[in-house]
């Protein structure tokens, strides 16, 4: 059974957690708390059946934290020491954000989005834009492979070394295609009512469970706890 | 109908020029892993490159909302990827701002067009917020146990709150460059091929 | 109730920017529950029509326009778009472009939830449709991961969720292949059964031939014929052909042979000269390897997409590859030309073998959309592009025998689809290449234009390249190709020479 969580929670999941990553942690305690932070979008991500994910987040993660422990223990200097730990210091630090982000990007339909938006009364502009960002990733992503397989075939991946003419190349075709597809995607989409005077509809029912207040309350007492512990005390 | 309101092409659009430039961000930012100080050059390679796109966008604005709609999508993508909401203000008043110079130009005139892209550019530095944020905090924690200042210097040192002045004002000069180079493209393409 | 739904009455239309007029002077009336097939070349102005009747001229696309048209009792130049999406719903070429959502579920009621409906009565509509049309297996799936005859389906359940009087089409099985056509067939039948009027415009005739009303066949903005539907339906080939449309009856062994009814044929190749192909082993469900990609073998034939140990393709001869979508042809042509690296087979011709990133020299793919392989901002600079020693004069001499020669200097993109194609097909020239693919290089092309490429890829054969084409076009095999190979599931499963 899959944990079906309204969006508008995953929504403040990432708002509290981009809010703990900027601070940082600096007892054992806050530590600990981080961690478990970290692991709720994973364990959701585990519920969601994205095993390999998961793993590769926790796998990445502990890695990360393991070396820069270690290395900030000792005090090593030296160029490649030094690096490494910038890197893992980066990773701990903005890591629960990107593996919420993640959770929150694979899961949830796009219908789901914005018909969470509509319910947070966010002006339909907005969230018809931002559907059809939405939806011309997979777009992009299509195009480009096919892009690339031409470039392929006339022999021109690295555009005789010319920089401009690599980026030129991927670019202008790219742009040709979105803006050829944007015109039938529009004419498209007003023939079939988008743009009328009538608010839209929904299909999508959010309802808010008990996963939901349960999350909502973690996730507060979470950044809670963190702000009193770091500069209240 | 009223001519001054955004319709459905128009939303689409907006949808696709954002999509086009979040995607030359993310390959901007990929490269960014390679080493730290690339990070602080997307200054220069996200207006230049995504100039191209953007000068494309331009041409096809004609009302007021365009600009300022991107910069919202551009927040709210920016937060959901997880890259914090620091910036959003910065997004949507640069957004929003070069909207209004555009506009007083009437969308037409090729100087306002240039500012006005400038202007725009400025949501790049949104990228170091939560970096500069953290980056403070993060060194102050590492002088306070024991590190000498100069490693922490070295670690932080493209990008930190001294810094981002220099790194808004690269984004803007940039700004203005790309905006050249992407309306010379935009001549040479697609005003060539008849679709502008 | 009028009998009359659509009454356009003396339009004449330009698009904004045009040479000519797009239409010249048309009227037409169509009754309530008819069918009607707008038939014409390609610029004749059966999309116009179409255009005129959903709105989009004159509230899209700009434009100046005469006349009137009124639709189910509207004035269409005083009805906002909006108010016409219950009215008239239309299905476009492009299975590509015209869905707004990511997933199957989202693109059914995106009309409704448009308009506005309440949530409940958008369920039960979608409940309708899907139980109607059959679309249980593709709900709650990516739009991205369906194929085309299937994007097309959705689309239609798309356009009927808005319970429209009127369903228009426009070209919409130009990318379909045999059985994704039957199913278009048999969808526009439940509208005639539900009493519906429907508009096509189409190329492709035959499939409509049971179901047309009427036809209505345009030249150059103007109806220049009237059809009933029987009398159209025993319209012979040199009849059609006078009217530069694409046939109607269509010689069965080849309707057949298209069709994936046809029981398997046999692999006679009675040819000396030919171009051989070696252990074309591929699979997209390849078990990740930790170090090293693991190489293709027969070993591996359950798992196989391709799986072709020896082949045979004549020489100097145009073959088609047929079969249906998804059954290989694409993944087939992408490990012939070296797309997919981890295809490990050899192309062997004239005692040289070609093996991974040489086949790339030695073959060259004319992609389905042609936009993708144009880079560059002038005809000529495109066709340097693909030379080594970027000689001027061979370069015009290819642009010339291609009939290029007069848009030299002209953006690629800037040219009509069938120019288009002829760019890239003198990119391929120019890149020396012998073997020559085409993937669909038919698809949404009149009669004119796809008798032009048959006769191009003849030429090219003539001159001495091996041509391999990928159609779904029963009409096209027919035609031009000396050769047709069938491809099931990956393998090779029956060859013969037509002619």
């Amino acid at each position: 059974m899959a944990l079906k969580l309204d969006p508008r929670t995953k929504l403040f999941m990432i708002f509290i957690v981009s809010a703990v990553v900027m601070m940082s942690a600096t007892t054992p305690l806050l530590w600990a708390v981080r961690i478990t932070m970290t692991m709720i979008p994973i364990l959701l991500l585990i519920a969601e059946k994205h095993y390999a994910a998961a793993l590769r987040f926790i796998v990445l993660y502990s890695a990360a934290l393991l070396i820069s422990f270690k290395f900030l223990s000792e005090n090593s200097k030296g160029f490649l020491s030094a690096f490494l730990v910038g890197y893992c210091s980066i990773i701990v630090q903005f890591m629960p954000a990107v593996i919420t982000a993640w959770y929150v990007v694979r899961t949830t339909k796009i219908g789901e989005f914005v018909s969470a938006m509509q319910k947070m009364h966010v002006p339909d502009g907005i969230t018809i834009s931002l559907a059809v960002v939405m939806r011309f990733f997979p777009t992009i992503k299509e195009e480009y492979s096919s892009i690339r397989d031409a470039m392929k075939m006339r022999g021109i991946m690295f555009g005789g070394g010319n920089v401009t003419d690599v980026v030129e190349y991927r670019m202008i075709p790219l742009l040709f295609s979105c803006v050829n597809i944007g015109d039938e995607l529009s004419a498209a989409a007003v023939t079939r009512g988008l743009g009328g005077k009538v608010k839209r509809t929904s299909v999508q029912e959010l309802k808010m469970g008990g996963a939901d207040y349960m999350l909502i309350l973690m996730f507060t007492a979470a950044l809670v706890f963190f702000v009193v512990f770091k500069y209240m005390k | 109908m009223d001519n001054n309101k955004l319709g459905a092409k128009d939303f689409i659009t907006i949808g696709i020029f954002t999509a086009l430039l979040f995607v030359v961000e993310f390959a901007c930012g990929i490269l960014g892993f390679i080493h730290p100080y690339i990070v602080a050059s997307y200054v220069i390679m996200i207006p230049i490159v995504g100039s191209v796109p953007m000068m494309l966008f331009y041409t096809k604005i004609e009302k007021f909302g365009m600009l300022s709609i991107m910069s919202v999508l551009l927040a709210i993508i920016m937060f959901v990827t997880g890259m914090g909401y620091l910036g959003a203000p910065l997004i949507i008043a640069a957004g929003v701002i070069a909207d209004l110079i555009a506009k007083s130009g009437g969308y037409k005139s090729f100087k306002k067009t240039v500012l006005s892209h400038g202007v725009f550019c400025l949501w790049i530095c949104a990228n170091y917020f939560p970096v500069i944020v953290t980056a403070d905090s993060y060194r102050k924690n590492l002088v306070d146990g024991g590190y000498s200042t100069e490693y922490c210097d070295n670690l932080f040192r493209a990008i930190n709150s001294k810094t981002i002045a220099v790194l808004l004002i690269l984004c803007f000069i940039f700004g203005i460059i790309g905006a050249f180079i992407g309306k010379a493209v935009v001549k040479k393409h697609f005003e060539k091929a008849g679709i502008v | 109730m009028t009998d009359t739904i659509v009454e356009i009455k003396n339009v004449t239309h330009k698009y904004k920017g045009a040479a000519g007029n797009t239409l010249d002077g048309v009227s037409l009336s169509i009754k309530r529950g008819e069918t009607l097939l707008l038939c014409g070349a390609s610029g004749s102005g059966k999309t116009s029509v179409i255009r005129l009747i959903n709105g989009l001229i004159p509230h899209y696309y700009q434009g100046t326009m005469t006349g009137e048209v009124t639709v189910n009792g509207l004035d269409i130049s005083k009805t906002q778009l909006y108010e016409l999406a219950g009215v008239v719903g239309t299905v476009f070429q492009n299975p590509r472009s015209q869905f707004f959502s990511v997933d199957t579920d989202g693109e059914i009621v995106f009309g409704p939830e448009n308009i506005g409906l309440s949530p409940e009565e958008i369920r039960s509509r979608k409940e309708e449709i899907v139980g109607q049309m059959n679309l249980d297996k593709l709900l709650d799936r990516s739009l991205f991961e369906l194929s085309g005859g299937e994007k097309q389906r959705i689309a239609c359940a798309s356009v009927a969720a808005l319970l429209p009087e009127i369903i228009l089409l426009d070209e919409p099985s130009s990318n379909l292949d045999m059985d994704s056509m039957k199913m278009l067939h048999d969808i526009v039948r439940e509208w005639k059964r539900q009493g519906k009027t429907v508009i096509v415009s189409e190329h492709r005739l035959w499939y409509l031939k049971d179901l047309a009303d009427r036809v209505i066949c345009m030249e150059n903005g103007a109806i220049v014929r009237e059809w009933t539907g029987r009398e159209f339906a025993d319209l012979s080939g040199t009849e059609t052909k006078n009217f530069k449309l694409r046939p109607v009856n269509i010689n069965e062994h080849y309707l057949a042979l298209l069709s994936e009814k046809e029981k398997e044929g046999s692999i006679d190749q009675h040819f000396s000269d030919g171009i051989r192909l070696k252990d074309f082993y591929f699979s997209y469900h390849r078990k990740p390897y930790i170090l090293r990609k693991r190489e293709f073998t027969a070993a591996d034939v359950d798992s196989l997409s391709l799986c072709i140990p020896e082949l045979d393709i004549p020489k100097g001869k145009v073959t088609a590859v047929i079969g249906s979508n998804g059954t290989g042809k694409s993944t087939f042509l992408r490990c012939l030309c070296g797309l997919e690296n981890d295809c490990t087979g050899v192309i062997a011709s004239d005692g040289k073998e070609y093996r991974k990133k040489h086949r790339i020299g030695f073959s060259y793919m004319v992609m389905q959309d042609v936009n993708h392989q144009l880079f560059t901002d002038s005809v000529e600079k495109e066709v340097l592009l693909s030379m080594k020693d970027k000689d001027v004069n061979r370069c015009h001499e290819i642009l010339n025998t291609l009939g290029l020669l007069e848009f030299k200097d002209k953006h690629p993109m800037a040219l009509s689809g069938g120019q288009k194609q002829r760019v890239a097909i003198a990119s391929a020239i120019a890149a020396g290449a012998e073997l020559l693919l085409f993937d669909e290089p038919t698809s949404g092309l009149d009669y004119a234009h796809m008798e032009k490429v048959g006769e191009l890829l003849h030429g090219l054969a003539e001159s001495g390249g091996t041509v391999l084409v990928s159609t779904h076009d029963p009409e096209f095999v027919e035609e031009c190709c000396d050769c047709t190979l069938r491809i099931k599931n990956g393998r090779v499963v029956s060859f013969e020479e037509s002619r």
